[in-house]
């Protein structure tokens, strides 16, 4: 019955919790600007309506252009189950859970270029090529991170791997993890959340198309993604694991805030790289994700 | 006893097949599926558990007496051959018929039952001799049903090279096993494990197998091969064949001791062969030579695999060595299915379109949505993603990999960039697939010829429809296919013999198969809903452009350019740019073509200084007597001075 209600507790952070995050960051962003900005609420009552609205289907779209978002909703849900939430421990764990929550966003990736690519618009088709392209870098940062992790704990369990601090290589991993974040987020320098219209896009551009429920899908998958990648960043730099619940939990949720914070200061204060630079930024993550992992591996010898 | 009986039903029936298919298409497919259930029985029956079938002839062929075997490992490919073999002749039925084909439908038909017969052969051959005769008559099979449409001067050249390539290779293997057979005394093979002296021999098999295996850089003759064949031959070339050199490869490194270095090097060619198989299928815009590059990637992810189980063995037998080994097995099954799969879907669509060019295709998902949906499925499943098998048998690979890292051993050095690499290759060929199964059917057609496309036939789909079956069943229930894998895991290192699934494999199926249902219960919210609200078909939005063509669409190049720019160092992109000029251009144009590395720049230019070698050589052969009775005296005089000086 508890494990039932924990399963629900933990299922409610994760969709209600989720769309919180865009709302701070631009608050964070007007204040620095100076302006009021909008309510932070103010995705939740973008979901609100797009659920009720109806569709405008392209007319060379197939069904997949309704799976899509489906799917990769579904796969970004699925991937946020499997971290673990400080005290409350992860609702599943098992041996080499790490890879299949990488290999979740990957399935989110594919439907998402899929759908985009549904349209024949060179718009979508553009942020589809440059999704998929940058997912190469982002994913070697991301595979180089999670092997420094399980280097760290000797493990290939979430939950234990995710347990410890990463050491001394923290602040390496800190930085390079933030920059996946950023990257795979569509934030500042990498993408820019507040247009669609610029042929500069990544996934912004993708999601041109997509209208009513399925847009709802799309919006609050992203937010979730920002959650879970926040978490991820916040449970392998400080050691959450350890610490009593309370303190654990205090730590998360400071941890969490803390970070969208800095997201909202990266995107006033910085502005969108230029596309040659961004193979260049990732590049960074990469090599800063690479030695954080040496300094695992030292550690670990001696 | 039964067995016996098995086995010699097999095989009548196959060369019964083999000989009828000419002029009996309708009996030539039923023996070649009645030879196929045989073999894929024969299979099951080893792997379920059963004893290892041993027979001996009475009479010799050669010289030897015939010695035929079928453990484990053998069974293990076995299956696949007969899997991809009956779905073959079922979709060839279709796809390659009389009345389309009147000239070469009834040879392939002939070759390909003789094609399965011969792979079956090299699997139960345990005598070298036999061996190699098997290996020369499959090779033999593969280049006719290759060159089946030898009009084309595209697929006599492609034939040409496969064969070279392969002679090549068997050069490499004549080598191994007469030298193996000079070092032991006989043409027996069988576990030889307590001969160190043997060990250096691996060098010479992995050069010989490894060309088969279409390992980079030895990969040269695979991509025209695949790409030009009829699409059935693709299939069972790239799902079955060149398994046929990773069979040699694992069948070897089990039965003779491997040197030290063995494991570093076949993960670093693993990891190359992965890393740059995906960058070169991401390059390609012909979609059959695409996925011809992509199984030089999956060969890759499979070498990996067999990579980490060398290290594994060597360094005391460890656990992470058998998992990734583990699930370097199942990545063989499993590329099979889908690379097969993805085959009979490339030439369904090349069957209706006549091309393989991407750029002319587009929007072919609304007349041929089972061709579409299948090949959506094949591509998520060979990009490695949940919930399908890719997955598991990368999982399997990647567990290895993780655990030696952090075993802080010595081999972290080579297991670290492998671990990197092959994530690496999960994203390039996301990104190949994204493109491929886009570009072809998804969008707006290109051309006429993509609009007025046509679904295939049953025949056709039945055999695409099976694959994923199978595939669906390994994802799902890959636990209980682990028994089968235990057995050839076993008889390659007898020291990882039984034990447990060194993963939890049913909770993967299980979480599997809840992702599945969640999947399909979200389409289906997601669409009622949208249902209910209302939809409206208009025009694609484009940021309001009015009048949006289909030459506007993103095309595969464009889409592939950014990482092809990344690995420009190793694809060698040729551009041809013509720049629109004046205000009323005439032309303009922009050809992009992606070379075979390995064979234009590295292979060419060697054969080059090779033929300006033999044609100066030739200038001296003239004819002139005095000349010969010169060379004559020289040859004689360096042997002399070889007997005077050499003894001393």
């Amino acid at each position: 019955m508890t494990s039932i209600l924990e399963f629900i507790a933990r299922l409610a952070v994760w969709l209600l919790l989720a769309p919180l995050l865009p709302g701070i960051i631009n608050k964070v962003k007007a204040w620095v600007a100076g302006r009021r900005g909008p309510p932070v609420l103010q995705l939740y009552y973008d979901l609100a309506r797009l659920w009720r609205k109806g569709v405008v289907l392209s007319t060379l779209a197939s069904p997949g252009f309704i799976a899509g978002p489906a799917v990769a909703w579904v796969a970004v849900l699925a991937a946020a189950m499997l971290l673990p939430l400080g005290p409350l421990g992860a609702s599943l764990s098992f041996r080499g859970d790490v890879i299949l929550l990488i290999y979740l966003l990957a399935l989110a990736r594919f439907c998402t270029a899929w759908a985009a690519l549904e349209t024949g618009s060179a718009f979508e088709g553009m942020g589809a090529a440059r999704e998929v392209s940058y997912a190469v870098l982002a994913e070697a940062a991301v595979i180089t991170a999670v092997l420094t992790l399980s280097m760290q704990s000797g493990s290939l369990v979430l939950s234990a791997m995710l347990a410890p601090s990463a050491g001394t290589g923290a602040v390496l991993l800190a930085v390079g993890l933030f920059i996946v974040l950023l990257a795979e987020n569509c934030r500042v320098p990498f993408d820019d959340p507040n247009t669609h219209l610029e042929l500069t896009m990544i996934h912004e551009v993708m999601v041109l198309d997509h209208s009513g429920p399925p847009f709802a899908a799309v919006l609050h998958g992203a937010a979730m993604k920002l959650l879970l990648f926040s978490i991820l960043l916040v449970q392998a730099v400080l050691p959450v694991g350890k610490l009593p619940a309370a303190a654990a939990a205090g730590a998360l949720v400071a941890g969490v805030l803390g970070v969208t914070v800095a997201i909202g200061f990266v995107e006033s204060l910085m502005a969108r790289a230029a596309f040659r630079r961004v193979p260049l930024l990732l590049t960074t993550a990469f090599l800063l994700c690479l030695f954080a992992l040496l300094v695992a591996w030292k550690g670990g010898a001696a | 006893m039964t067995m016996d009986g098995l086995m010699v039903f097999a095989v009548l029936v196959l060369v019964a097949a083999a000989l009828s298919g000419a002029w009996l298409p309708r009996w030539w497919l039923a023996l070649t599926l009645a030879g196929t259930a045989a073999l894929l029985g024969a299979a099951f029956w080893t792997l379920g558990g059963g004893a290892e079938w041993d027979w001996r002839s009475g009479f010799a062929l050669g010289g030897e007496r015939l010695h035929l075997r079928l453990d484990a490992i053998s069974a293990w490919f076995l299956a696949l051959v007969a899997v991809v073999g009956g779905a073959g002749a079922v979709y060839a039925h279709e796809y390659w018929p009389d009345r389309e084909r009147p000239e070469s439908a009834g040879r392939g038909r002939g070759w390909w039952s003789t094609i399965v017969l011969c792979m079956g052969l090299v699997l139960l051959c345990a005598n070298g001799l036999h061996f190699l005769m098997a290996w020369e008559a499959f090779a033999l099979s593969a280049y006719f049903l290759i060159t089946l449409e030898r009009e084309r001067s595209q697929t006599r050249a492609a034939g040409w090279l496969y064969l070279a390539a392969s002679h090549a290779g068997t050069l490499g293997l004549f080598a191994f096993f007469s030298l193996l057979a000079a070092r032991t005394g006989s043409w027996e093979l069988g576990p030889m494990r307590d001969h160190p002296e043997l060990a250096p021999l691996f060098w010479v098999a992995l050069f010989g197998f490894g060309v088969k295996a279409g390992m980079f850089p030895l990969h040269i003759w695979l991509p025209s091969a695949h790409a030009n064949a009829p699409s059935h031959v693709s299939a069972i070339m790239s799902g079955v064949a060149i398994k046929m050199g990773l069979y040699g490869l694992i069948r070897f490194s089990g039965w003779l001791p491997v040197p030290a270095g063995a494991g570093w090097v076949v993960l670093t060619l693993g990891a190359a062969s992965a890393v740059l198989g995906g960058a070169f299928a991401l390059a390609q815009n012909d979609l059959k030579r695409l996925l011809a590059y992509c199984s030089v990637e999956n060969m890759g992810v499979i070498l990996i695999g067999l990579g980490v189980g060398l290290l594994g063995a060597a360094n005391g037998d460890t656990a992470w060595g058998r998992v990734a080994m583990a699930g370097a097995l199942l990545h063989v099954w499993n590329h099979g299915l889908f690379k097969s799969l993805l085959f009979f879907g490339a030439g369904s669509v090349l069957h209706t379109t006549g091309t393989r060019e991407m750029s002319r295709m587009g929007g072919l998902w609304r007349t041929m949505p089972w061709t579409a949906g299948l090949f959506a499925f094949g591509s998520v499943a060979i990009s490695a993603l949940p919930p399908l098998n890719g997955f598991v048998s990368e999982w399997l690979i990647y567990l290895g990999l993780f655990d030696a890292a952090a075993s802080h051993a010595q081999v972290a050095a080579v297991i670290v960039p492998a671990t990197i690499a092959l994530g690496v290759t999960g994203a390039l060929a996301l990104a190949a697939f994204a493109k491929a199964a886009a570009v072809v059917f998804l969008g707006a057609s290109r051309t006429q010829a993509a609009e007025h496309a046509h679904e295939c036939g049953w025949w056709m789909r039945g055999p695409m429809l099976g694959l994923a079956a199978a595939c669906t069943f390994i994802a799902l229930g890959s636990v209980a296919v682990w028994p089968g894998i235990q057995q050839p895991l076993g008889a390659w290192n007898p020291a990882w013999r039984g034990g447990e699934a060194p993963a939890p494999l049913a909770m993967l199926g299980a979480v599997q198969a809840a992702l599945a249902a969640l999947v399909a219960g979200a389409v289906v919210v997601l669409w009622s809903r949208s249902r209910a609200n209302g939809v409206r078909r208009a025009m694609t939005w484009d940021c309001g452009y009015a009048v949006p063509t289909a030459r506007m669409q993103y095309t595969g190049g464009s889409f592939s350019a950014l990482a092809v720019g990344w690995f420009a160092w190793v694809l060698q992109p040729q551009r041809q740019l013509r720049w629109p000029r004046g205000p009323f251009p005439r032309r303009a144009d922009h050809v992009e073509r992606i070379p075979e590395t390995v064979l234009e720049r590295v292979i060419g230019p060697v054969s080059d200084v090779v033929m300006v070698a033999s044609s100066w050589v030739r200038q001296r052969q003239q004819g002139h007597l005095p000349d010969y009775i010169l060379y004559l005296v020289a040859g004689l005089a360096a042997m002399g001075a070889l007997v005077v000086f050499g003894n001393m």
